[in-house]
């Protein structure tokens, strides 16, 4: 899943004016906020306002902690990440590999009256595939989309790709809308076919109903809304002084006090995110591996991933968490400055090396890491230069590769061709760090088309071996998801994928 | 305030000015405001002096094991998140502190009393292009200015000490044209230009040496708003970059561990108000005996012990 995180709302802004220059009207708020408010009752303060609403569109991890409730996608993963039916109610696979028949649920309207059939589909995959929306990638090997008829939908794929679904229903990026929809409104209005109708949308605020037509069960509140609480101690004193009813925006230095607390409920589940730092292999000294690995050999994982998480991460040199199936126990590298110093003097740097490292604020954990890094390799020698980006400058020079090192996360990873394949394939969309290896790329490459899961798994854990011990990336930690909610609230599950679903909340008495 | 010549004046030749300073000085190390700030200032910079043998570690000895220890007999000022020694960290930000108020305020000041002066002396076109040039930085609120500077010219400390020059330079071109305004009129200067005084003399022997109160005082008062703008600026995140200290970033970085250890945001913080605050009872202070006309209220009321001396002043 290629949602870089939460705050990509600066740099997504073009976008958001561009689809907004035709035929954006002023929000009329259709229902009236004070009906919402008064029926809702039910407030979840996030930490960024979402870039925009289209879900072909944002990468912004706000944007789908709203349009989660709102859209729906063909399978979705379960609590187990496991691909399930939504507005999919079954599929079969041709013996080739190479088409997929899905049957579509029937009775299925949309929040604007519509109904639910094959060519609203085929409407939402071709506007991802056809304009090169944000998604486009994972649609990759689909060749060509058609409805069989009202209820049924064929994919037919250039190359067998076992994680199509995933692919296509991982999160809301594949939302399916009804077909014809006015393009031009959909960064701030929606129409999906979720439990919950989009109502109105305000700087400080979105609010939701509930949708009484909704295919599936109804949901339990009539309405809730989302507030934008940037700084963790405001939102977690509005949860506290119950103004709030949920929040993610915990701070992880409270998390070990607000466990014995009774004003808050605390979730903590281990995610599928995972944060590392990443240097440019088209820059020297870096180009060379040795270089590489001995700053990967100087680095105390345990100590960056307190200073950054507390105890709400795991260090971990791969990228796959160990609660997932697709984990792979490997870990090359133990802190050694004595044996990272040989390791430079063998690359032939001599002297003194001074790395910049781009970190951006609006994720503080990767300031405080970057500080925790530069102490740890100052005695080898590397000056790190700490150069602290505003996240819309960070993204650009990451593009362009004017970075000596950087550090970041993934998150909302479920098949690990998301862990993967865009990060260090030769030219992949998101190899900024420009590695390149023929070894790694035959592995992804056949582990894209493996069927057989175990032989995949065993593919993808070469390729995840070439690229540690390459040092591609510098895994670092993977965290938990936090977050907490009034006691006595029911009906939510935390989930590894960071998914919000509000539908089945009931409030305590 | 020309010094008259004195009736008894030796044959030598002494420059009146420096007994006059002399006085001055003496006059304000007498009251208390000024001599607390003149010592806590002398404090300050002995202490950015000699910061790396006063300070017990390094700015950056990351020690995550150790993380969050309340002030004590290992560390007196308590460590921050990631362990660090937070009485070494306020220590070292005192130069950071310094260097960026006094840099900043030096570009203001040179900049700014040159276009003042220019201003104030020919007066006509130069005095309207100068004095519009510096409307138009005035017109921006002075933190948003330094923070549109810093935005086209990238974070840093470098970058912060000119962001923060360039926002405070308009102060000084105001203050400086207004004081050249009143004293290029002078008769003292229109003798000296009779008898032929180049401009150059004119504007360095006479007018700037006259004009020169004020700009004292503005350099004070702006010393204290330069090292809060630092402050805020690497607050923000534009100033100082981590892990260099500055007391900005530490207050910034202590703030979500206020409930948790005050200590990280509330020594720096406290290092903050102490150099302010006494930057600005400097200024107070100088300006009280720069005055003429509240300096000669001063010296009066220093023979008459008993009367309340402010109100005397401020009469």
């Amino acid at each position: 899943m290629r949602r870089r995180t939460l705050l990509s709302t600066l740099a997504l802004s073009p976008v958001v004016v561009a689809g907004c220059t035709t035929g954006e009207g002023v929000d009329t708020g259709d229902g009236t906020g004070a009906e919402a408010g008064a029926g809702g009752g039910f407030v979840a303060a996030i930490s960024a306002q979402p870039d925009q609403l289209d879900p072909h569109k944002t990468t912004a991890y706000a944007s789908f902690q709203i349009l989660e409730n709102v859209y729906d996608t063909l399978v979705v993963p379960a609590e187990d990440l496991s691909m399930q039916p939504s507005l999919a109610t079954s599929w079969t696979t041709s013996p080739d590999g190479l088409s997929w028949t899905f049957t579509l649920a029937e009775g299925v309207t949309f929040h604007d009256g519509s109904p639910f059939t094959a060519d609203s589909v085929v409407f939402s995959f071709k506007r991802i595939i056809d304009q090169q929306l944000a998604n486009a990638s994972r649609f990759a090997t689909v060749a060509d989309v058609v409805a069989q008829d009202p209820t049924h939908v064929v994919l037919t794929l250039t190359s067998p790709t076992p994680n199509l679904l995933s692919r296509i229903g991982g999160f809301k990026g594949m939302a399916i809308l009804p077909a014809g929809v006015d393009e031009a409104t959909l960064a701030t209005k929606a129409v999906g076919t979720g439990p919950f109708v989009l109502d109105s949308v305000s700087a400080g605020e979105v609010e939701l109903t509930r949708f009484d037509q909704h295919w599936g069960e109804r949901a339990t509140l009539p309405g809730l809304s989302f507030q934008f609480i940037t700084e963790p101690a405001a939102a977690l004193t509005a949860l506290q002084s119950d103004q709030v009813q949920w929040t993610d925006n915990v701070p992880p230095q409270q998390v070990e006090q607000l466990a014995g607390d009774d004003s808050v409920e605390l979730g903590q589940v281990a995610s599928v995110d995972y944060w590392y730092l990443a240097m440019n292999c088209a820059k020297a000294p870096f180009s060379d591996r040795d270089v590489r690995r001995a700053i990967a050999t100087a680095l105390d994982r345990q100590a960056i991933t307190e200073a950054a998480r507390f105890a709400t991460a795991r260090p971990n040199q791969t990228a796959i968490p160990e609660d997932s199936a697709w984990y792979y126990d490997y870990a090359p590298f133990t802190t050694d400055p004595d044996a990272a110093k040989a390791l430079l003097e063998g690359a032939g740097v001599a002297g003194p090396l001074t790395m910049g490292l781009m970190v951006t604020s609006e994720y503080p954990e990767t300031v405080t890491a970057a500080q925790v890094i530069a102490s740890q390799l100052e005695p080898l020698g590397i000056t790190v230069q700490i150069q602290t980006e505003d996240f819309a400058t960070w993204l650009d020079r990451q593009s362009r590769g004017d970075f000596d090192a950087f550090l970041l996360g993934w998150l909302g990873n479920i098949d690990p061709a998301d862990f993967y394949e865009d990060q260090h394939r030769t030219g992949g969309a998101n190899n900024y760090q420009k590695y390149s290896s023929p070894v790694t790329d035959d592995l992804l490459d056949r582990a894209a088309v493996e069927p057989v899961e175990a032989a995949r798994k065993a593919l993808y854990d070469q390729a995840a071996k070439q690229i540690v011990d390459d040092v591609s990336y510098v895994y670092l930690y993977n965290p938990d998801a936090v977050q907490a909610w009034a006691p006595g609230l029911r009906g939510y599950t935390i989930r590894p994928d960071k998914a919000i679903d509000f539908d089945e909340v009931t409030l305590p008495a | 305030m020309s010094a008259p010549a004195r009736p008894a004046a030796p044959p030598v030749r002494v420059r009146p000015e420096r007994g006059r300073w002399r006085a001055t000085l003496r006059l304000l190390l007498s009251s208390p405001p000024s001599l607390f700030a003149v010592l806590v200032l002398l404090a300050v910079v002995v202490v950015a002096l000699f910061d790396e043998q006063i300070a017990p570690t390094g700015f950056n000895e990351v020690d995550v094991s150790d993380r969050l220890q309340p002030p004590g007999a290992g560390h007196w000022f308590g460590t921050d998140d990631l362990g660090r020694d937070v009485l070494s960290r306020v220590v070292l930000g005192a130069k950071v502190s310094l260097q960026v108020g006094t840099v900043a305020v030096g570009f203001s000041l040179v900049v700014g009393v040159l276009a003042g002066l220019l201003a104030g002396f020919y007066g006509r076109w130069i005095d309207a292009v100068l004095m519009r040039l510096m409307d138009v930085l005035f017109a921006f609120p002075a933190i948003l200015l330094a923070i549109a500077v810093i935005a086209v010219l990238g974070p840093g400390t470098t970058n912060a000490m000119i962001a923060i020059g360039i926002t405070y330079t308009p102060v000084f071109a105001r203050v400086t044209r207004a004081a050249v305004l009143g004293v290029r009129e002078q008769v003292f200067v229109r003798a000296s230009r009779s008898v032929g005084a180049s401009d150059a003399r004119l504007l360095l022997r006479h007018v700037l040496p006259n004009a020169l109160p004020p700009i004292i005082v503005q350099t004070s008062v702006s010393l204290a708003f330069a090292v809060l703008a630092e402050a805020a600026l690497s607050f923000v995140g534009l100033g100082t970059q981590p892990p260099a200290p500055s007391w900005g970033r530490m207050l910034s970085e202590g703030r979500g561990y206020i409930d948790l250890a005050w200590w990280i945001a509330v020594f720096p913080g406290l290092a903050i108000v102490v150099l302010v605050l006494a930057f600005n009872l400097l200024g107070d202070g100088l300006r009280d005996v720069l005055d003429p006309q509240q300096r000669s209220a001063l010296e009066a009321a220093r023979h008459r012990p008993g009367r309340r001396r402010r109100a005397e002043v401020r009469r």
